[in-house]
């Protein structure tokens, strides 16, 4: 059994929900000796994606203690609605992983319906999935590459994130696969994107980029999720584990390293993309549509986002939500990058952040 | 091997016309007669692009005509003319306006061709760029920035979120110079309402 994460008052495990939360933070406060002062980073600073801001402890070089500022938290209301208005509300929780977030809920919600979904829409989820991973690791990649200022690869990569969102358009009419999903089918067809991975083997194999990854955040905790458990050995993956997903039947391979540093992540992320396009080349998807038939019931849905295991755990009654409680895998996440910071210096923070794949906005919302 | 002889290799070009067809968000026409349900009230007497979170719900009613969203200008600075520096602020979005803003110096769009910039600090910037809803905590962290950028000065409102708040929160306390409707806007809207607030004449 493993742990993946809190999801509302429970904690679910890879044998299903556990009362009560999974770690508990430990939060005694040691104070620091002689000379060591906070500094605040963020929330609105140069290099940052998104508004957050960090409270980093320090002698003045190395990075004793860092917490996290939440600041742009947002309150998303989901109780009460219908379950295809609470869909819009779930969609715009994460941009960079709507369909991760929107095929996870509408699990959680089939599985309380006791639905049985076509074929046809499971294919064309995974290969929504797949091209969103893709995107979000070309996206992660760059943006270490940008971190260290290389800027020539950084660039090339941004050309081909914005193939990837092309074809994506090209197939679900949304660049970031709004609407792609609704209660009740998908609407998507599959465009490949044109990508030249090879290239950014290439760039990785820089020893100075490579230098300054190596022994960067190094973190190997067996309460880890996604690409950062399998950058430290760990062979965890949702899709492994679903009954919902298809992915049994691909001869799925789990790229896995042993470091458990950022560049590790890194190398964890690359290879997925070379199985994701793999994977996508064999998938045929068509738009499909079925019928829901509404009931009174409780699910949970569970997908391997591209940072990790996102689920929803949903309450429907008489066609409405009645509650939902999220998995955001950033939350987790976030919890493993603190840890891995200290002892880290100041210049490190930013390949080290990045590495992560952290979303801030699933990160700080409060879902009710 | 030299990065521009492989840049040109590779394929990688930087597009003349950089509006390409994306169904949704584009200009939406309708089509036949009906009644729609919309949940941001961005359809009545007409289609108001500024509220639409283009979430389909009115197909087939209207119908997406693929052509780039309009941004609307209400004031340009020829100040700005050959370099605009922008300081993005996220006040709480869900990460796809951040996203595609990113992308408008992909090599496909290449925003510094214009004369566009991105700045680390408010104190360099020329126009101060919001996305997403009013967050917790933001309300403070935009009035000061918008209070260190130096006049004359531009607030660019980007997304649905930040110009009217959309289905997840209310949009910041803040008018804006620049209205760049999307959800999220795609690069080309973005590029299209850059070009125009720093006083440029392209489509």
């Amino acid at each position: 059994m493993r742990v993946i994460g809190d999801i509302g008052p429970y904690c679910l495990t890879s044998d299903g929900l556990r009362e009560g939360p999974c770690i508990k933070d430990q939060s005694e406060e040691e104070s620091l000796g002689y000379g060591s002062f906070k500094f605040v980073y963020g929330p609105s600073a140069g290099g940052l994606l998104e508004s957050v801001g960090f409270e980093i402890t320090t002698y003045g070089e190395s990075i004793e203690k860092i917490n996290h500022l939440p600041y742009k938290g947002r309150q998303i209301t989901l109780s009460g609605l219908t379950i295809g208005d609470a869909l819009l509300r779930v969609e715009r929780i994460n941009g960079a992983f709507t369909a991760s977030h929107s095929i996870s809920f509408l699990q959680a919600i089939e599985s309380a319906l006791e639905i049985e979904v076509p074929h046809d829409v499971v294919i064309s989820r995974m290969a929504q999935l797949e091209l969103e991973r893709i995107r979000n690791n070309l996206l992660v990649i760059q943006r270490v590459l940008e971190s260290a200022s290389f800027l020539v690869p950084s660039f090339l990569l941004l050309q081909q994130i914005e193939e990837v969102n092309r074809a994506i358009a090209r197939s679900c009419g949304h660049r970031y696969f709004f609407g792609a999903n609704y209660p009740g089918g998908v609407r998507c067809e599959l465009k490949l994107p044109s990508l030249k991975i090879s290239d950014i083997e290439r760039t990785l194999e820089n020893r100075i980029f490579i230098d300054r990854l190596q022994g960067n955040g190094v973190v190997k905790d067996s309460f880890s999720i996604g690409p950062v458990a399998r950058a430290s050995g760990f062979k965890y993956d949702a899709r492994l584990d679903s009954d919902f997903l298809a992915y049994r039947n691909f001869d799925l391979r789990i790229p896995t390293q042993d470091q458990g540093d950022a560049f590790s992540r890194i190398l964890v992320r690359l290879e997925e993309i070379k199985e994701s396009l793999r994977l996508l080349q064999e998938l045929k998807v068509k738009p499909c549509s079925f019928t829901m038939k509404i009931r009174d019931g409780e699910g949970i849905g569970r997908v391997e986002s591209p940072s990790g295991d996102l689920a929803y755990l949903t309450r429907v009654r008489s066609g409405h939500v009645e509650r939902a409680y999220l998995l955001a895998p950033s939350k987790v996440n976030m919890r493993l990058f603190l840890k891995s910071m200290p002892g880290n210096i100041f210049t490190d923070f930013p390949f080290n952040w990045e590495s992560f794949g952290i979303w801030i906005s699933e990160l700080e919302v409060d879902l009710e | 091997m030299n990065w521009f002889i492989k840049g040109i290799r590779m394929g990688v070009k930087t597009e003349d016309d950089y509006h390409h067809e994306t169904k949704w968000p584009s200009r939406l026409t309708r089509v036949k007669g009906g009644e729609i349900t919309c949940p941001t009230d961005a359809i009545g007497e007409e289609w108001k692009q500024e509220r639409c979170i283009f979430c389909r719900a009115c197909e087939p009613v209207f119908s997406p005509t693929g052509e780039t969203l309009t941004p609307r200008v209400e004031r340009s600075d020829v100040t700005f003319k050959r370099s605009f520096y922008l300081y993005p602020l996220d006040a709480g979005s869900c990460g796809g306006c951040n996203l595609e803003l990113r992308l408008i110096s992909s090599p496909q769009y290449d925003m510094t061709r214009f004369g566009i910039f991105f700045t680390n600090t408010p104190k360099h910037a020329d126009a101060l760029l919001i996305m997403g809803n009013l967050g917790k905590r933001m309300e403070e962290v935009i009035r000061r920035a918008y209070d260190v950028i130096p006049s004359p000065k531009l607030v660019i409102l980007l997304g649905t979120c930040a110009i009217s708040g959309g289905v997840t929160g209310i949009p910041p306390d803040i008018r804006g110079d620049v209205i760049v409707p999307g959800c999220p806007p795609t690069p080309a809207s973005i590029l299209d309402a850059l070009i125009k607030a720093k006083g440029g004449d392209r489509k």
